[in-house]
């Protein structure tokens, strides 16, 4: 208890007496907080919208014209017996026109369904959802091979191994950056608090002197270090939580209908990493530091 | 004490120096009249010597050889003198004893510790036994007397209950209870050097290491740090103290080791040094 409330005195002590340094050090550390929030938050959308996009794909296979009823019958329920298959809706050619007219007249071309009067280029199709819409592969080469009955299956796998592959590129090239600068706020760390020492030499010299156990000299300044990433972390919560309302509104306007989970995990997650960064980052350089420049 | 200063300056004769003030050392304990000793008991007597180096070179990484088999006890209770010119060993011999330097060859053992077997953990433990006074003090300059005196204990883990009591004994043995809440610039020479003495002698050391102490003091306050260093030896402390003044040596007849080219090359008791 002395022990922590001597080391705390002496942090901040030092952090004030070493105001400028203090001050660029957080700063800098704060810079990089926001910069990793802005990424957690942005991968963490992309995902939500990924994973919302992947849970609404569905197969279809479009099937030849002028099958027999029954025959469709049987390979639905093939197919229904499938563990990979959620649901299976029969489509029949006159509901899928339908269904274009209908979504083609909700975006407001109210003329559309005569202009295919008497005319429907459509298949009769298979709407199928899966359990596991990322485990399409299977299902789709089993109704690829079925040629007698069906004439194209539409899956959107490509497209979603495209976004997938978006998103690690995203990842990876955040991740690259953010390493970059906090390399840069480490060794800002670092420096002041070997400037922190340089300023308490005489003060080390004495406490050695007199007999005070290493802990006694050391753990002061890593708190030093271990305060500026709390105090980063913390000016960082705090402008992220003035600017999360128009974060969100951007968010939303962007994503559409698409839920993005910016919701309470995902707060406590920034909550919990900026901290982790901040603290982490700070009591590294700090020791990094007492390491290198305390004999 | 000015009584004595005075007449310590115009040149006491050797072999009476303080002989009405300062009790001989063959007597020690008595505590001088009107001193501020705060009636702390005698430290009880030790089974082994505070210092004793036997066979001790030190040579440092450039080649320089800096102590050559050096041999030397002192028994717990003495006051010795360290003499020699610049470079001679002294600085090496304090670093040795306080374990800020190890040996190259021979053991040294202070308070019953062998410093070459001592764990870098147990150092810290060691120098709380030993007190440290330098030439130039070594104050906190952002620090009051009080705080300076009381680091010693603070950065040691002393409750505070401890500390207060601890810290006003030790500023009344150098006389400096009245200027505690001063700073170190509002100080003399004198006090200066006294309060580096009251926060080596806070953690009731049994040995006190002075390196040229009086370095940087005129020869009127001078006789003062000598007179407060002679006091604490007779409450028991073990005392050491590495000087160039010669009219101190002279002046008071102790034992004299001296040190030239990293040999001792005199321990006498009551020995006189040439002039360096």
């Amino acid at each position: 208890m002395h022990f922590l409330r001597f080391s705390v005195r002496q942090a901040l002590q030092g952090l004030w007496r070493n105001s400028v340094m203090t001050f660029a050090a957080t700063f800098t550390m704060i810079l990089m907080l926001i910069l990793l929030a802005a990424l957690v938050i942005v991968i963490a959308g992309v995902e939500a919208g990924l994973e919302y996009v992947e849970s609404r794909v569905e197969v279809r296979a479009e099937l030849h014209d002028g099958l027999l009823e029954e025959r469709v019958a049987e390979f639905q329920g093939e197919l229904q017996a499938r563990t990979d298959v959620a649901t299976i809706t029969y489509v029949s050619k006159e509901e899928a026109l339908e269904r274009f007219t209908d979504q083609r007249a909700e975006q407001g071309q109210t003329d559309i369904a005569s202009a295919y009067a008497g005319f429907n280029p459509f298949n009769a199709y298979y709407a199928i959802e899966l359990r596991d819409p990322r485990q399409s592969r299977a299902l789709i080469s089993v109704l690829e091979d079925e040629t007698a009955l069906v004439t194209r299956v539409l899956g959107q796998q490509s497209g979603i191994d495209r976004l997938v592959e978006l998103t690690a590129q995203l990842r990876n090239l955040g991740f690259i950056v953010l390493s970059f600068v906090a390399l840069t706020v480490l060794l800002i760390v670092v420096n002041s608090i070997r400037m922190a020492l340089m300023a308490r030499a005489q003060e080390i010299d004495i406490m050695r002197l007199v007999g005070a156990s290493d802990r006694y000299v050391r753990w002061p300044f890593i708190l030093e270090g271990v305060f500026i990433g709390l105090a980063g972390a913390m000016v960082t919560l705090l402008l992220l939580l003035i600017a999360s309302p128009a974060i969100s509104d951007i968010a939303s306007d962007i994503a559409g209908s698409v839920p993005l989970g910016f919701d309470s995990s995902l707060t406590l997650q920034i909550v919990l990493i900026s901290l982790g960064a901040g603290i982490g980052l700070g009591g590294l350089g700090a020791w990094i530091s007492v390491r290198t420049y305390l004999r | 004490m000015s009584d004595a200063v005075s007449r310590a300056v115009a040149g006491p004769p050797p072999g009476t120096p303080w002989s009405d003030q300062a009790p001989a050392p063959e007597a020690p304990g008595q505590p001088q009249p009107g001193a501020p000793t705060p009636g702390q008991p005698l430290l009880p007597p030790e089974q082994h010597d505070s210092v004793r180096l036997a066979g001790v070179s030190k040579t440092y990484g450039t080649g320089k050889e800096a102590l050559i088999d050096v041999d030397l006890v002192i028994p717990e209770g003495d006051f010795v003198f360290l003499v020699g010119p610049s470079g001679a060993g002294k600085s090496t011999l304090t670093k040795l004893l306080v374990r800020d330097e190890k040996a190259t060859a021979g053991s040294v053992a202070v308070a019953g510790h062998d410093l070459g077997r001592m764990k870098k953990k147990e150092v810290p433990l060691l120098r709380r036994k030993i007190g440290i006074v330098f030439q130039d003090f070594r104050l906190l300059p952002r620090k009051t007397v009080y705080e300076n005196v009381a680091f010693a204990l603070e950065v040691t883990g002393t409750s505070k209950r401890l500390m207060e009591p601890a810290v006003e004994r030790a500023l009344a043995l150098v006389g400096l209870t009245e200027q505690a809440r001063q700073r170190p610039s509002q100080l003399s020479g004198g006090e200066m050097q006294r309060t580096a003495i009251a926060r080596a002698m806070v953690h009731d050391p049994r040995l006190i290491i002075a390196d040229e102490p009086t370095g940087n003091l005129d020869p009127l306050i001078s006789w003062e740090i000598i007179q407060l260093l002679l006091r604490i030896n007779e409450m028991g402390t073990t005392v050491l103290m590495a000087t160039h003044d010669a009219e101190v040596v002279t002046a008071l007849r102790r034992r004299v080791v001296a040190l030239e080219d990293g040999r001792v090359v005199r321990d006498e008791v009551g020995g006189y040094h040439r002039e360096y």
